[in-house]
């Protein structure tokens, strides 16, 4: 991102990661995002992936279909993802225009959505996690 | 500096005998305004030689009335001009801006322009016109010669006008419109017609012609700034996001709720995503409705391929490139009416209109 605040943000939080998305994108700044995450989780051999959308004031067709392709890239890679923060206006208007999430699992807030990835790793299959354990 | 007395020489002509007479009442109302008896002067002589130069155009026995009027102007603008003076003086800068090396070239250019484009007004265009804005006779006056009513003249010289900038714009560019259509566009931006502006398909037409498209960035912004529309270029997937923005800020006037803001920005998004893909440029109109009750409608406009098959594009799930087939279905389902219109060659207009609910 060239200058200017960072639009997302990508932060390693152990064996996860955590993105946020700061602002609004347009789509070849949602590709370049896809991108980098899918990069990242190789580099810091990530097994969950948390994005957060809470700052986006639309999500159409195009993000969505990126959401959802992310997870997929990450699913292939080897990481789970749970996308967490969707505005109760966007959830509103994705069900309008008859766009979803698909399989990807949502959380309501990064609260949550690390719950949900705890769970999921912290079985034995899972040595490599470290953190969010008790 | 002049003296009061120099002036009553100077104007004691006898062809000029009713100004002189003025002399006494002008004296009297500006020194009854202004102390200092040198600025009166030079006051009182100013006002003389303006009603001198006015006196021709002024009609028998309005001179009087009209020297008081110009008496009592010429002392509010040295005041005017005094107190400027007063509220700049703690700063250090000249008010007066320098003269810049290329001021006399451009004052050139722009005087070769307008004196280009009133030669392209027609005779009785240029004669009325300049009878009206330089010699200043109004317009019952000019009707009168002309045998036609007031308001007709108005209207020509309205449309004069308007001509007049569609000219000086070219001459200044020295272009020659590469279409005939260009010059009825123009004008029809120029004079702020919007029936004119839909009978000559304007908006397509600056969507076609880079010419017209720079020339129209002037003549609209002359016009009043229409408050209850916005309008954006789409030409990149940068657009797209500003064009949802800029939905969603003027929607936000007729107060819909939020989830009906997310609703028409997540429309507005899908449109303009289809023109960027499929049309490369175009644009996108938004404009408040107050009725038959408060709406918002969506023009979206490209000069594109066109849409082979409407009905076909309109069916849930149909794609032509790897999305999921949403952009207009799924536009139409955020929004209460929702038209395609599209010509093979010729490019697609989409209209859409959400209605505040309750409203």
């Amino acid at each position: 991102m060239n200058g200017g605040p960072a639009l997302v943000s990508i932060l390693r939080q152990g064996s996860y990661l955590i993105a946020s998305i700061h602002t609004a994108l347009d789509d070849s700044q949602l590709v370049r995002f896809q991108q980098d995450l899918i990069n990242q989780i190789g580099r810091y051999r990530s097994r969950g992936v948390v994005i957060d959308v809470a700052a986006l004031d639309v999500l159409d067709s195009f993000g969505s279909k990126t959401l959802r392709n992310v997870a997929e890239m990450a699913r292939l890679r080897g990481a789970i993802t749970v996308i967490v923060g969707i505005q109760p206006d966007v959830a509103f208007a994705m069900v309008e225009l008859g766009m979803g999430t698909g399989s990807v699992h949502t959380a309501l807030d990064l609260e949550e959505g690390l719950a949900y990835l705890n769970s999921h790793l912290a079985s034995p299959a899972a040595p490599g996690v470290v953190g969010f354990q008790d | 500096m002049s003296t009061a007395g120099e002036v009553t020489d100077a104007t004691a002509q006898p062809d000029q005998p009713d100004v002189a007479a003025l002399i006494p009442i002008v004296r009297r109302i500006v020194f009854a305004r202004v102390a200092d008896r040198a600025a009166a002067d030079d006051l009182v002589q100013e006002t003389l030689v303006r009603v001198l130069a006015a006196s021709e155009r002024v009609e028998p026995g309005m001179l009087e009335p009209y020297a008081i009027v110009t008496a009592r102007n010429v002392v509010a603008s040295m005041w005017k001009q005094e107190d400027r003076h007063r509220r700049n003086q703690h700063r250090v800068v000249d008010l007066a801006p320098a003269q810049e090396p290329d001021e006399n070239l451009l004052e050139r250019e722009e005087h070769d322009a307008v004196t280009e484009a009133l030669a392209r007004l027609s005779e009785r265009e240029r004669r009325t016109l300049l009878a009206h804005e330089v010699s200043g006779e109004d317009t019952r006056s000019l009707a009168n010669e002309l045998g036609v009513s007031a308001g007709a003249v108005a209207a020509q010289l309205n449309r004069s006008r308007a001509r007049l900038r569609v000219e000086y714009l070219l001459a200044l560019e020295q272009a020659e419109p590469p279409t005939d259509r260009c010059r009825p566009v123009l004008f029809a931006l120029s004079i702020g017609d919007r029936r004119r502006q839909r009978e000559v398909d304007a908006a397509r037409h600056l969507l076609e012609c880079n010419l017209c498209a720079r020339l129209s960035e002037p003549l609209m912004e002359r016009g009043q700034p229409n408050d209850n529309e916005t309008r954006i270029r789409i030409r990149s997937d940068a657009d797209i996001v500003l064009a949802r923005q800029g939905a969603r800020e003027l929607a936000a006037r007729l107060e819909f709720s939020r989830t009906e803001l997310t609703v028409i920005a997540t429309a507005v998004s899908e449109i303009a995503r289809n023109i960027v893909r499929f049309a490369g440029q175009g644009e996108i109109l938004v404009e408040l409705l107050e009725n038959p009750r408060p709406g918002v409608r969506v023009v979206a406009r490209d000069t594109g391929p066109g849409i082979e098959d409407v009905d076909q594009a309109m069916a849930q799930g149909y794609s032509t490139y790897h999305g999921l087939g949403l952009g207009l279905p799924g536009a139409r389902r955020l929004m209460d009416e929702f038209a395609v219109v599209s010509e093979r060659g010729r490019g697609t207009t989409v209209t859409m209109t959400k209605w505040r609910q309750g409203g």
